[in-house]
């Protein structure tokens, strides 16, 4: 057994978020393996199909949830078209956990601001969901989350259990031209709409994710509302192979993606040559 | 030598050009050299070390290289039908390169050689030259020398199509194990332009990326087979793989097919069509029917 | 650790002994053409091309990060997969007649083969081998060892280190697996008049001015300089084909891929791969954060000294020059060094 061998999930539950994003609910098929298992928020695995090859996804299920890991994800290449073609009662690999995590227990006595754009929710839910099941250690939760359209939002049970919840305030929001009819939240950019939510920053943690250039216009507003560099959080998505700090692919100047991160303040980011 | 230099300051001077790409003196021997300032036309040289056939400098994915600007490129007649080929094959356009050709009495096998042109030291395809004086060109400078001397030795092309085809096989079996998959061999060539090479497809995985004896023969077959007709017979390929695996011996081969079936052996004139983008009705059809 | 010597002729009674036990040997041997060096196996001694000045074509790496590698096959089954391990253990291998730079490169992976995860494939082949150095008779004009802090009769990485003498060798233990190794019988205890002392002195100082040693600091000095004016245009020559990563010694990223080799099994494997190459960064997007050549060329500097040192200790080079000799485009890295180390020195 080498540390390159992966774990044997069965996927359990499939859903579809969007036409092109696709979750899967995943299982141990070693019980020991199973109990045994545990992780962070914000920590990463390395998904297979057998034949075809590994990819890289967050896990986008909570840490307080035993049992199970979820994974969503597009499907942009070989081994995430593999993926799709998969049924429930299927197995797959999984290596992991790899990377760092968010802060959350930093975060605890805190509010937590939560932005996230398109397919980014993935990885901020994990966060979303350790912090509801702890909600009474947390201060005001709030979250924007926006897509370029109604039919591209992920995770839309959540969205409306958050949104149902009296203790979180989520705005959901979709790009100008995204709307439908019957659409009852915001239109415009998530930078744009959380500068008009204008959460507070004091005593406050932001956690930002999302295409390059949600992260990029939403980082100027935050600062705008009074949040430090070292206060937002975001993961990175960056090309990984190995995950575990030995072939080289995701080494960004002095850092390491897989090991240094994921998960970075935007103090961090900012150190970085812009090779991401 | 100082035609070429001077020549490259006027072409840069007068804006002709944005950049000349040659060759210079490094630190151990020549090498290639991008010259964007009339000024530094001086630290330009040609003589039996200018190998390099930078030709592949062209290739419009080199975004580094394209954002310089309108290029002047260095030719011998060798490299001169890489081009032609390039032209040919609609990735750059004739208009967008000045050619100044170089009359060429053969190169060494190796830029750093300090040794004479000689028959110990000749590059291998210079033993085939029948184009010392390249056809395309806007410039052609330098005085005609001597044709190159036959390198020592036999063909080996001959040699190796001379095997009983067991030995053949044995042969290239142990050549190709120590390909490493690296592709240097593509990298280099100026014909190898794809954007998406068959090698870097994944959906399909049509030729498996490992070092193994199955897929090193697949992608050097593959790369070969898409070399025929198209081959500028350069060398450079087998000059850049570190593994030192004899690669012309096989485009060379190929080379000879095409030349049996097709009367056809690449040109530095870009309007003759190659084989594989043309037909004739009297093209044999031997293997068809 | 105590000094030993071996006459030639017992070190071929050496290699037979080692034969005769199970073990394999490699050495440098020539190609078949006699115009280069590789490390291969040799049954005999009089196989091997010991004490050239040459280097092998390829580094010591490969014995131990093989260019492909299985890391476990699979069998696809109804509902499920079956995985099979790969061998955890690989029968003991002699590495005889190693360059000094060859042998300090593999010591130098073994920081980021260790990081956190024992990487147990690469291990296990380290557990395996005993590496006996030679000392270099010499060296040619792009060697530059010295710079990086070694030298032509380096003993890191190295468990015995071998220098001619008259009629054979002297030999140190460098490590236990070393002594052992120099427990056998062939070894004489003794002295024996160390050969071509002026001639290794000539290859140290050689070697020294070939590149001058790198300035105290360099790596952090280096880490800050990401736009420093040497990286412009730095890569218009090179052409990303790789292949100074496959000949050098401390060259080490991979990829790993899914290959079969049934209709329904196969195998997982690494294979050597190169930020030299434009798709190394390349994201399924379409979107390379390292678009150019130039950048690519960076990071091969940055990561080999800078990222690499200020992280593990130690630089991921060991100025063995091939990437020089295998450059077909010119690419010369002990002169950019040179021009790095000057502006790094001078800011002192």
């Amino acid at each position: 057994m080498n540390l390159y061998q992966p774990q044997l999930m069965r996927i359990e539950e499939i859903v579809d978020e969007t036409p092109d994003t696709r979750t899967f609910k995943l299982t141990f098929k070693d019980r020991n393996v199973a109990a045994g298992f545990g992780f962070r928020a914000g920590q990463f695995g390395e998904y297979s199909v057998f034949g075809e090859g590994e990819c890289t996804f967050c896990i986008a299920s909570a840490p307080t949830r035993k049992d199970y890991i979820e994974c969503s994800f597009k499907a942009a290449g070989k081994v995430t078209a593999a993926l799709r073609r998969m049924s429930v009662g299927d197995t797959i690999g999984f290596r992991g956990p790899y990377g760092n995590s968010f802060p959350v227990d930093q975060m605890k006595g805190h509010s937590v601001v939560f932005i996230a754009g398109g397919i980014g929710l993935a990885p901020v839910r994990c966060v979303i969901w350790n912090v509801l099941d702890l909600r009474k250690e947390f201060k005001d939760v709030t979250i924007v989350y926006g897509a370029r359209s109604v039919k591209d939002l992920v995770y839309k049970r959540e969205l409306e259990e958050w949104g149902a919840r009296k203790d979180v305030r989520l705005v959901q929001t979709v790009d100008p031209g995204g709307q439908t009819p019957d659409w009852k939240g915001e239109v415009g950019y998530v930078a744009a709409v959380v500068e008009k939510v204008a959460p507070r920053s004091r005593d406050a943690f932001a956690v930002v994710c999302g295409p390059p250039i949600v992260i990029k216009l939403a980082l100027p507003v935050l600062a705008k509302l009074g949040f430090t560099d070292d206060r937002i959080y975001t993961t990175l998505e960056n090309r990984m192979k190995c995950g575990l700090g030995k072939c080289g692919r995701c080494n960004i100047g002095p850092v390491y993606v897989c090991k240094d991160g994921p998960v970075f303040t935007a103090a961090e980011l900012k150190e970085l040559p812009p090779e991401f | 030598m100082n035609e070429l230099r001077e020549l490259a300051r006027k072409l840069l001077g007068d804006g002709t050009v944005k950049v000349v790409i040659g060759y210079e003196e490094g630190p151990r021997g020549v090498r290639p050299a991008m010259i964007t300032d009339p000024a530094q036309a001086e630290r330009l040289v040609f003589d039996a070390r200018c190998v390099h056939n930078l030709a592949t400098y062209l290739n419009p994915r080199r975004p580094h290289l394209a954002r310089l600007g309108k290029p002047a490129v260095v030719v011998k007649g060798c490299d001169a039908r890489a081009v032609a080929g390039m032209i040919r094959e609609s990735q750059v356009k004739r208009e967008d390169v000045v050619i100044v050709g170089v009359r060429c009495g053969g190169v060494v096998r190796d830029p750093t050689m300090k040794a004479a042109l000689a028959p110990e030291t000749v590059s291998p395809r210079c033993g085939h030259c029948a184009s010392r004086e390249p056809k395309l060109f806007d410039h052609l400078l330098g005085a005609l020398p001597p044709a190159p001397p036959r390198p020592a030795g036999d063909d080996p092309v001959a040699r190796v199509e001379q095997m009983p085809l067991p030995e053949r096989w044995a042969f290239w079996k142990e050549e190709l194990s120590r390909c490493v998959r690296c592709h240097a061999c593509r990298e280099v060539c100026p014909m190898c332009f794809c954007a998406a090479c068959v090698a870097d497809k994944s959906r399909p995985q049509w030729i498996e990326t490992s070092s193994t004896p199955r897929a090193n023969l697949s992608w050097q077959l593959t790369r070969v087979m898409h070399m025929a007709g198209r081959c500028a017979g350069c060398g450079e390929c087998t000059r850049a793989c570190p593994s030192h695996i004899p690669l012309s011996l096989i485009l060379a081969h190929v080379a000879r097919h095409v030349e049996r079936r097709f009367g056809y052996q690449v040109d530095d004139d870009p309007s003759i069509p190659a084989p594989i983008g043309a037909f004739k009705t009297d093209d044999s059809q031997e293997f068809i029917l | 650790m105590k000094t030993k010597c071996i006459s030639r002729a017992d070190l071929a009674a050496l290699v037979a002994d080692l034969a005769a036990a199970g073990t394999e040997v490699v050495a440098p041997v020539k190609s078949r053409d006699g115009r280069a060096l590789d490390y291969r196996r040799i049954g005999r001694l009089e196989e091997a091309a010991l004490g050239e000045v040459a280097l092998p074509r390829r580094s010591l790496k490969e014995l131990f990060l093989p260019a492909s590698e299985v890391l476990l096959r699979y069998r696809l089954e109804k509902d499920d997969v079956a995985i099979e391990e790969v061998p955890a253990t690989f029968p003991p291998l002699v590495i005889l007649g190693a360059k000094p730079c060859d042998a300090a490169g593999v010591e130098v992976l073994d920081k980021v083969m260790g990081w956190d995860y024992r990487d147990e494939p690469w291990f296990a082949r380290r557990a395996a081998t005993t590496i006996v150095s030679l000392a270099c008779p010499g060296v040619d004009g792009v060697c530059f060892c010295s710079a990086v802090g070694l030298s032509p009769d380096a003993t890191k990485g190295a468990d015995v280190l071998l220098v001619p003498a008259e009629g054979g060798f002297v030999a140190e233990a460098i490590t236990p697996r070393g002594e052992a190794l120099l427990a056998s019988k062939r070894f004489a205890e003794g002295e024996m008049p160390v050969e071509a002392q002026a001639a290794r002195a000539a290859a140290k100082e050689k070697v020294a001015r070939n590149l001058p040693a790198q300035p105290t600091g360099f790596h952090d000095w280096l880490g800050e300089r990401f736009d420093h004016a040497a990286f412009k245009d730095i890569a218009q020559r090179c052409h990303g084909c790789g292949a100074c990563a496959s000949v050098c010694p401390t060259c080490h990223c991979f990829d790993i891929v899914d290959e079969p080799e049934g209709l329904d099994r196969g195998a997982r494997r690494r294979n050597w791969d190169s930020c030299a190459t434009c798709k190394f960064t390349l994201h399924a997007s379409g979107h390379n954060p390292r678009a150019t050549q130039n950048e690519r060329f960076r990071q091969r500097v940055m990561h080999k000294f800078s990222i690499y040192p200020r992280r593990f200790g130690e630089v991921l080079c060991s100025g063995c020059g091939r990437c020089v000799r295998a450059c077909p485009a010119g690419m010369d890295l002990p002169e950019i060094l040179g021009q790095l180390f000057r502006d790094a020195g001078g800011a002192r």
